[in-house]
Parts: structure tokens; C-alpha cells; sequence
């Protein structure tokens, strides 16, 4: 089993012309994205925009990636240039929104989008979503939050993961599988439940 | 949905799931949406441990994404498998362009030499592909009725200085090599190829043997 296994199946479909697949790429990777880029810009949504045409080029550029380095690792550099380029060009034209926000219709979709973003609502929604998952996380069994936080907090293997908590790697497979239900069980109740805003998730 | 798949999902995501069973459950979460909105959940619940403060959990980017992709066209499968397709068809031509590029290195070194041989009349040679490769200059005869054959050039009127010493010089050297020392013979012949273009004569040679025989 290579480290990029599972990325290398999607990206395989994705340059085999399977666009269903680059969504689960997108839907995994998009948090991680954005976060990075925020190294660049401030904004939460001109983040989003900046990830979103990150991940646009990089599926353009999808048939020339070889799998030489791991599917992220190629994703990041086209998102660190994205957001260097975008953090440029916004620099010298400082007053391209105010331009673009009574000229053109298409900066008229980007000023909606960066409201919407910015609602009250959706605030609320991320706070719901993480003190959802939080409590989740702590209601967990010591063992399953342990193998859990060790996986996406430290991002160590399985393996690293069952060497530090003395137990065979199948183990640490179902730990972090059963923690994942688990706090999947909670946050399902959030987007089909009483809120009624499932389609708002990504 | 059975847990079997759901711990197999969740392994992938870690890519922590063997290749081959990476393939199938790539094939399936492409196409199924409950199972990639699970994929999407353990995304934002790695994002809340990972306290990504600013990072909106609700962010819309994957659909945006993916609205924006749906009128792109498909990566024509082929577009990153055509690269090794080209690789494999390099690999089957690969030795017939190398035999057919010595085959017509073989026919020019040939033609060449022919052109090189003392004759007086031009020769006809079969024309092969090979020797088409090769780029050898053709000459058509009878407006093409056979134009599977070509011309060797004539060698021009002037003759051309050649490294190879005219007849006389050899009879002169075989004749008198018994009266003479093999440096004196080299020193001869040394003398007569570097004069040969204005001489192709045998003047001197005659001179020198005079001189060689006393």
C-alpha cells in the first residue's frame, strides 16, 4: 500500500474522465486548502475563492500529474502560487472591488457570494457544526478519541498510531473507524436534522 | 449502508486502504453521494480537531467547484493515459526506426563507396525503402516508367583528388621496391600523394625513381 493510494484511485478516475471523483478530492481536501491559503489573505471568502480557483487549475492541469509526489503535496504548490499571485495582482489594483461592484455583473456574483458567506446564519452554523463535533469528540471512549485525535490532529500513520498505543493496526483501523461514526451519528443531526440547511453543506 | 463499507471509506480517507481495494471504492464513492456526503463529513470533523479557526466548516468551495467543472470537459480519458499510449507506441516503433535509420545509414555509405570506385559508367541499383530513407539523391529515368531505380552521379570530368595513388605510382613502387629501403618507399609515396592533384602526373615520380635507382 503506497501513502497516496486512495488519492492516486481518484486521481486516476479523475484523468480518465471521471469528474465525480475530483469532488471527493475536493470535499476532503477543501478545508486544508483554504486554511492555507489564509496564510495569504485574511478574508475567509476570498480564501474560498482563492481554493476555488486552485482547485480549478489543478484539475486542468490533472492529465500532466504523474504521481511523482503525493497528490496534496502537488495541490499545495499550485494553491501556495494561486494565493501568491491573487495576493499580487489584488495589490495592485486596490480598488478593483469598488470597480467591479457597480460594472460588472460578474463582480456582482462575487460581492453576493461574499455576503452570503458573511451571514449570521452561517456563522451560526459553523459554530454549531464545531461544538457539535466537539462534544462528540469528548464523549468518545479514551481509546477511540485517542486514536482519533492522534490521526488528524499529529496525522500519524495507522502504524505510528498502533506502536504509540501498543495494539495491532487492525485495531487502530476500527478505533478510528467506530470514532468517526460516532461523531458522524451527531453531526448528521445537525445537517438533515431541525435546521433544514443540508444543501448549504459542502 | 454496511459497516464493512463504511470502515473501508473511512480507511481510505486516511489512505491507509490497500490499492486494490482503493480502486473499487474510488469507483463507487464517484458515483455515490451518500457515501461521498459521509466522505465530506469526516473532512469537517478533521477540520474541528484540527481547530482550523477562520475556516468556515459550511464553505460552499467543493460545490462551487464542482458547478464550475460540470461544464468543463471531461479530462478525455485518456488525456493522462495518452501520454503512456504515445510511451507504448514510441516503444513497438522504436526498433523499426532504429533498423530502418541503419539501413539507410548503410545504403548512403554504400552508394558512397560507389561513387568513390573508379568507373566510368553509371550504375543502376535497385531502389529499396531503405535506400528512400536514407535520403539518396534519385534521378528518374523515362519520365517514371521505372521509377523504382535510380542513377549512381557520375564522377565529375575533373578528377577529383583521392587519397588512393594513381595506377602508375603503384606499378612504380612495386617495380622498384626491391632497389629501394621501406622509409625511402614511404618518403616516395608521401611525396607523390601530396603532390598529386597538380602532377596526377608522372613526372616526378619518374625523376625521383631516376634518382631513387642510382
Amino acid at each position: 500500500m503506497s501513502a497516496d493510494a486512495s488519492d492516486l484511485s481518484l486521481v486516476r478516475r479523475v484523468q480518465r474522465g471521471d469528474k465525480g471523483a475530483f469532488d471527493a478530492l475536493v470535499l476532503k481536501y477543501q478545508h486544508k486548502l483554504v486554511k492555507l491559503v489564509m496564510r495569504y489573505v485574511r478574508n475567509p471568502a476570498e480564501a474560498e475563492d482563492i481554493a476555488q480557483e486552485a482547485f480549478i487549475k489543478a484539475y486542468r492541469a490533472l492529465p500532466q500529474f504523474r504521481g511523482d509526489s503525493a497528490f496534496y503535496t502537488w495541490l499545495y504548490r499550485i494553491a501556495i502560487n494561486t494565493a501568491k499571485n491573487a495576493v499580487v495582482s489584488r495589490d495592485r489594483s486596490p480598488i478593483e472591488y469598488d470597480l467591479d461592484r457597480n460594472n460588472s455583473e460578474e463582480s456582482y456574483d462575487m460581492q453576493g457570494r461574499m455576503k452570503d458567506s458573511e451571514t449570521p446564519e452561517g456563522l451560526v452554523l459553523t459554530d454549531e457544526i464545531r461544538s457539535t463535533v466537539n462534544a462528540a469528540i469528548d464523549a468518545l471512549p479514551e481509546d477511540l478519541r485517542t486514536a482519533i485525535v492522534l490521526r488528524e490532529l499529529e496525522g500519524l500513520s495507522y502504524e505510528e498510531i498502533a506502536a504509540a498505543m501498543d495494539c495491532p493496526v487492525g485495531t487502530v483501523r476500527s478505533r478510528i473507524f467506530r470514532a468517526r461514526e460516532a461523531i458522524d451519528r451527531r453531526l448528521r443531526e445537525v445537517f438533515e436534522g431541525g435546521l433544514g440547511r443540508a444543501e448549504e453543506l459542502g | 449502508m454496511n459497516e464493512e463499507l463504511d470502515s473501508q471509506l473511512s480507511a481510505m480517507f486516511d489512505n491507509e486502504l490497500p490499492t486494490a481495494e482503493c480502486e473499487l471504492l474510488a469507483r463507487r464513492l464517484s458515483r455515490d453521494e451518500q457515501l461521498q456526503a459521509r466522505w465530506g463529513r469526516y473532512a469537517i470533523v478533521g477540520a474541528v480537531i484540527r481547530a482550523e479557526r477562520g475556516v468556515r466548516l459550511n464553505a460552499q468551495v467543493a460545490r462551487r467547484v464542482s458547478v464550475v467543472l460540470r461544464s468543463e470537459p471531461a479530462l478525455a480519458g485518456p488525456a493522462a493515459t495518452g501520454v503512456t499510449r504515445v510511451r507504448n507506441g514510441m516503444r513497438w516503433w522504436q526498433p523499426l526506426a532504429g533498423a530502418a535509420v541503419a539501413a539507410g545509414v548503410a545504403a548512403v555509405s554504400i552508394l558512397w563507396l560507389r561513387t568513390e570506385a573508379p568507373s566510368g559508367t553509371p550504375s543502376t541499383v535497385r531502389l529499396t525503402p531503405a535506400v528512400l530513407q536514407g535520403g539518396a539523391q534519385m534521378h528518374v529515368r523515362n519520365g517514371g516508367a521505372q521509377s523504382d531505380s535510380y542513377v549512381v552521379p557520375r564522377p565529375p570530368t575533373q578528377p577529383r583528388p583521392a587519397l588512393v595513388p594513381s595506377t602508375e605510382l603503384a606499378n612504380y613502387v612495386v617495380a622498384h621496391s626491391m632497389f629501394s629501403t621501406p622509409v625511402a618507399r614511404r618518403n616516395l609515396l608521401s611525396a607523390f600523394m601530396t603532390s598529386e592533384p597538380a602532377a596526377s602526373g608522372t613526372e616526378e615520380p619518374q625523376n625521383n625513381a631516376q634518382s631513387t635507382a642510382q
